[in-house]
């Protein structure tokens, strides 16, 4: 009997000592990250526009900002979160890519400060949210990649339309050949295959998935599957679908099978020199993606969005706009943050991601395309209404 | 030297040091932790996930996991049926076992009594390494090397064979995808994956049986393949089933190597040929992602059902070695 309780003892003292080591082991970063942000920052901050909105300045490092979301704008943030802190060493960024999603959820239980997000919450998710405000900092195009052989990589790109994309994806577009496909592409009609299409979709739930089918929707009725982030795809019912999982899971699928068409986001085709087609858009022009044809997407949409700042920029009716375009979001608590050290740095984190040169150019270096000028004073005259405690949190 | 103090007899320091003098019980204490944190890890995952499956399952009852010929999964329309996840998952399996019993039997077989014996030592350190390979390096290989080379003219030849026979033209009506993406691919993938555990069990196995056995065979006449196939493997057959289960058991699990190579088709199709998704690689794809908060709920169940599905194959797989252990003695070693 006494040894039992002897060894009940000890189990009692090693689990003591287990939950001792968890307890030191679960909070890592905060501590370790700052004196890495340290050394540079003193070198190079004079130089920057520091912040002056404290009247005694934070110790470097002390104040982390923790977001998560969005996997499609994490590179960015990344940049975000090395560069920001030349700017201000008092801060820290801290970006988990958890997904949107997951992201959405996160800020609306108040576990991080802000969120990144690609897909727009649903009126649900405002509620259970209370005072979530969407903030666009930047937009991507999504292009159709694909991989015909028999066609010369060099030669001109194969052109297609909404209708013939709705088409493809329908399954009722099912060779290549197609009198569709071929008057919309005349200089090489007679090289387009009599074979089958194989379509690739993304299969995990993903933002860019939710820009396509956005897009598929508005540019023909016949699209029925829906939008978001994931789609039953009438092309997987037809058994010429194929799903991969990411943007490279979509790319190595359409490189591998012959006839195949795909989507990927435009930052991801152009730095892995994947061959895109060209689009006819609503205004009848054919246009390519590029960082302007979004931005002409942008600026057709600049007066219809939704008080929480969300819109959708697929379909535009310019004449250069690329018709498969997207914004992604940073979200926060407009009204709610009651720690306004913290509301008042990542207010002025957004505001340097909205306006800053170095920032703009480290995102657009990575793919993304940039605010116009219109949505960028749109958000900024947002952000000015943030709150805390009551009082604005911008004073300049 | 009196300044050290010894403590009294019945202090409970100088018990402390006597009881753990011999370290019985330090050592019966861990073992105790131990085991007793397997049993609350094994409770907390089937709780957490019984617990946060609540919603659907109180929605869609036993219609979210019952077969059904054209099973929905349609996060955009709220309606979720995972049969096609829980078939894709059984039959990669299956068949990835099937694949693999022959194979990694024969090599553990090989190695154990036929290999000379240069051989033998480079050989079982090269199954040892595939065992170690990483599942996304196999999946990577299998999109880029594997499947166009291996799957596709296998699938091709399957579907040539057997797709206009009836009844098995289930599995096998084609065409396979020229990707190859299809369950094939998931169970070859599969297989590679897991007869690198069940050769190196399996040899281990036979290299237990004693020699005598080996010696009363000879003795009585029998050639070296009566001796492998009528006394050895009925002897280690409690160790080689042991292994097979193992092997079963990451064969469900897989996750990466699976979605990579499964095509994650969402489709109600029956055929090997087709891609399809595992409960494995469907978690893989949309937990992150999920649209609502039903969505979440429908992926925590699909947890909660390919963790009771695992845990029923692992009790019938006991079962079985236990029988088979039991029946052993009276057969072949008296």
């Amino acid at each position: 009997m006494s040894k039992f309780l002897r060894s009940f003892v000890f189990v009692i003292i090693a689990f003591s000592f287990l939950l001792a080591a968890c307890g030191t082991s679960a909070t890592p970063t905060p501590t370790s990250a700052p004196a890495n942000t340290q050394a540079p920052a003193a070198t190079s901050a004079p130089a920057m526009p520091a912040s002056t909105a404290t009247p005694t300045p934070l110790a470097p490092g002390s104040i982390t900002l923790n977001g998560s979301g969005s996997t499609f704008q994490a590179p960015a943030e990344s940049e975000y979160a090395f560069a920001f802190p030349l700017v201000d060493p008092a801060v820290v960024i801290n970006y988990q890519p958890t997904g949107s999603g997951a992201g959405i959820k996160a800020i609306s239980d108040g576990t991080v400060d802000f969120a990144g997000s690609d897909a727009v919450p649903t009126a649900d998710q405002y509620t259970a949210g209370k005072d979530l405000q969407m903030y666009p900092f930047l937009a991507g195009a999504t292009v159709l990649t694909y991989n015909i052989p028999e066609l010369d990589p060099k030669g001109p790109a194969l052109i297609l339309d909404g209708n013939t994309l709705v088409g493809i994806y329908n399954a009722t577009i099912t060779k290549w050949n197609d009198p569709a496909i071929a008057k919309l592409n005349p200089q090489i009609a007679s090289k387009l295959p009599a074979k089958q299409i194989t379509v690739v979709h993304r299969s995990d739930g993903s933002g860019t998935t939710s820009i396509f089918s956005a897009a598929l929707t508005s540019f023909s009725t016949t699209w029925t599957a829906g939008s978001g982030t994931t789609i039953n795809w009438p092309a997987d019912k037809a058994g010429n679908g194929v799903g991969g999982n990411g943007s490279s899971g979509v790319a190595a699928a359409v490189q591998n099978t012959p006839e195949s068409i795909g989507y990927v986001e435009y930052s991801y085709a152009t730095s892995n020199k994947l061959p895109f087609s060209q689009m006819v858009n609503k205004a009848g022009q054919t246009v390519t993606a590029s960082a302007d044809s979004t931005a002409s997407a942008m600026n057709d949409f600049a007066n219809s969005f939704t008080p929480q700042l969300t819109n959708t920029i697929v379909n535009g009716s310019g004449a250069g706009s690329w018709p498969i375009a997207g914004y992604t979001y940073i979200i926060i608590h407009q009204t709610s943050m009651t720690d306004c050290v913290k509301a008042s740095k990542l207010v002025e984190y957004i505001n340097w991601i909205l306006t800053n040169s170095v920032a703009t150019a480290r995102a657009k270096a990575l793919g993304y395309v940039p605010l116009t000028s219109a949505v960028q004073q749109l958000a900024l005259a947002t952000l000015g209404k943030v709150t805390c405690n009551g009082q604005p949190v911008m004073t300049h | 030297m009196k300044k050290i103090s010894v403590p009294q007899k019945n202090h409970w320091l100088a018990r402390f040091q006597r009881s753990t003098h011999y370290g019985d019980i330090p050592w019966s204490a861990l073992i105790i932790i131990a085991s007793f944190l397997v049993l609350a890890l094994v409770i907390a995952i089937g709780w957490m996930l019984w617990q946060q499956s609540a919603d659907t399952r109180a929605q869609f009852g036993w219609s979210f996991i019952l077969p059904t010929s054209n099973s929905v999964w349609d996060p955009l329309k709220g309606v979720y049926q995972s049969w096609t996840f829980i078939y894709g998952t059984l039959i990669t399996s299956l068949f990835a076992i099937i694949f693999a019993i022959p194979i990694s039997v024969g090599i553990a077989v090989f190695l154990a009594e036929l290999c000379p014996e240069p051989l033998r030592l480079p050989l079982g350190w090269m199954i040892e390494l595939l065992a170690a390979i990483p599942s996304v390096v196999y999946g990577l290989w299998g999109i880029f090397v594997f499947l166009p080379n291996v799957v596709v003219p296998v699938g091709q030849g399957l579907a040539a064979a057997f797709g206009q026979i009836p009844l098995l033209n289930t599995f096998f009506i084609g065409p396979i995808p020229l990707s190859g993406s299809s369950r094939l691919a998931a169970a070859m993938i599969l297989t590679i994956m897991i007869v690198p555990t069940i050769t190196a069990i399996s040899r281990d196995v036979l290299l237990a049986i004693p020699n005598t056995q080996r010696e009363a065979a000879m003795g009585m006449g029998s050639t070296r393949w009566e001796m492998i196939w009528q006394v050895l493997l009925p002897y280690g057959l409690s160790g080689i089933l042991g292994a097979i289960i193992l092997g079963l058991g990451r064969a469900l699990g897989e996750t990466m190597a699976v979605t990579m190579v499964i095509g994650n088709s969402l489709e109600a199709t029956n055929s090997l040929l087709k891609p399809g998704s595992t409960m494995a690689s469907l978690l893989a794809n949309q937990f992150k992602e999920a649209v609502s908060q039903l969505h979440t709920d429908a992926m925590i169940e699909i947890g909660l059902t390919l963790f009771v599905i695992t845990l029923i194959l692992n009790l019938i797989a006991r079962f079985l070695v236990w029988q088979v252990a039991r029946r052993t003695p009276q057969e072949a070693r008296a």
